[in-house]
């Protein structure tokens, strides 16, 4: 081919780009065309990297800062969009479980006192075994708040312990009350529902001091930390979870030991 | 031992988030470098530094461990550029502070760049401001970063000839712009 080479053509030979074949012949032998090329080329030359201005030294950890606290929002929005449905598979979980084991211990119960069953009412004995397995049910949650609060006044013992200083890193403490944050809200509905209100409004207590945590940064600085400790304090959250726990484990723990109840 | 990124990535996939923070740290720069270049202004490079980092977190579950992270990291800043710069495309709000684009030409003080000034520049920043997002990017990824244009067409999704054709219109158009410029270096 004799033509000359087209604007394209030129392009792809000034970037040395593959395609070109014998167009490369005719380039090296035409004058015209190396004219032109190196008309684009004057053009093109002028065009050099541009310096994008050197970020400072904190950069990085800029970045980071903003980054994660996105992240962090982001897993909010998921965290707040599945726990409805979330903590309704729970609590239905949680229901099966306990009417489970309720009604594995009423067996045994009913198995034992066959005599005093035929001289009994049958509706009595109806009522007697939903009692039972009531308190039955009743003692479970309360074991198993027990551990709660037992999980918890240790996450905040942690807590109020450490020194302000700075970029305390909490992000153990953080990850616990997530978790502890999860099981709170369930078991503060259930007990609600059990008329525990005891239980109910110490676990109320706790939860916006354990949503302060769990969504707080994992990096406190002095004063963020001051200030969890001081809510912590305030409210004496410690010695009320250490009060009723030991209340809680002296109702339900007697009763659990019992072989046939 | 420094851990590379491909171990990182592996922690960051196991839900460990201080890795994630290095892998941030390590990259940050060289991904402002990138959409500086391609954005032309410094905020619009930062967004896209956060944009880069919160899409390689949802996506790092579909990365390729045998591919290389840096590569990986900046595509999606190259796709993160080129969303912004078409956002704000179809707001409307083109580049049209020429003050903040004349940073788009280096400031190296070669003796033909010194001959034509800061008109010179003022016009290259100018002229690069006119070019579409898809333009500019290839424009910038195969003249500044010097990549093959196949490359440059899997980042944009688009075939070769696509591609080509896309440097060739930046290529015009860029030409015609700063002709007037170079006339007087002939």
């Amino acid at each position: 081919m004799n033509t000359h080479l087209s604007h394209d053509e030129l392009v792809l030979a000034y970037y040395d780009e593959p395609g070109l074949g014998t167009r490369r012949e005719h380039l090296a032998a035409c004058a015209e065309c190396r004219a032109e090329l190196a008309r684009l080329a004057l053009v093109l030359d002028q065009v050099t990297p541009i310096d994008a201005p050197e970020p400072d030294d904190g950069y990085e950890a800029r970045v980071w800062d903003r980054v994660s606290w996105r992240l962090r929002g982001e897993r909010k929005r998921v965290a707040s969009t599945l726990s409805p449905t979330l903590t309704r598979w729970i609590a239905i979980a949680a229901m099966v479980v306990i009417a489970f084991t309720g009604g594995l211990l009423m067996n045994r119960r009913n198995n034992q006192p066959v005599q005093i069953a035929n001289v009994q009412q049958p509706s009595k004995i109806v009522e007697a075994a939903a009692a039972s397995t009531q308190q039955q049910r009743d003692r479970i949650l309360l074991v198993v708040v027990s551990d709660h609060f037992d999980e918890s006044e240790r996450m905040l013992l942690e807590i109020t312990n450490l020194t302000p200083k700075d970029g305390v890193d909490v992000s153990t403490e953080q990850k616990r009350a997530e978790e502890l944050l999860v099981s709170n809200r369930l078991y503060r509905r259930t007990a609600l529902d059990r008329g525990e209100d005891r239980v109910a409004t110490l676990l109320d207590e706790l939860e916006p001091v354990l949503m302060q945590i769990a969504h707080g940064p994992t990096q406190m600085t002095p004063e963020e930390l001051r200030r969890v400790q001081k809510r912590v304090e305030t409210k004496e959250l410690v010695f009320k979870l250490r009060v009723l726990r030991a209340d809680v484990r002296a109702t339900s723990a007697p009763h659990l030991q019992e072989p046939n109840i | 031992m420094e851990a590379t990124d491909n171990d990182l990535v592996e922690r960051v996939r196991a839900g460990d988030d201080d890795a994630f923070r290095l892998l941030v740290e390590r990259h940050s720069r060289s991904i402002y470098r990138s959409a500086y270049r391609i954005t032309g202004n410094a905020a619009d490079a930062d967004d896209v530094v956060q944009e880069t980092f919160l899409r390689s977190y949802r996506a790092m579950g579909s990365f390729d461990a045998r591919a290389s992270f840096t590569t990986w990291l900046h595509r999606i800043a190259i796709n993160c550029s080129l969303d912004l710069i078409d956002s704000r495309k179809r707001r409307e709000h083109r580049f049209n502070d020429v003050q903040d684009l004349s940073v788009l030409a280096s400031t190296d003080a070669s003796p033909d760049r010194l001959a034509l000034g800061s008109e010179m520049q003022t016009a290259i920043a100018a002229a690069m401001a006119q070019l579409t997002g898809n333009e500019r990017t290839a424009f910038v990824l195969r003249h500044f970063e010097g990549m093959p244009l196949e490359e440059i067409g899997q980042i944009l999704g688009t075939r070769l000839n696509a591609t080509k054709n896309t440097v060739f219109r930046a290529v015009r158009k860029l030409r015609q712009q700063l002709q007037p410029f170079t006339g007087s270096l002939i």
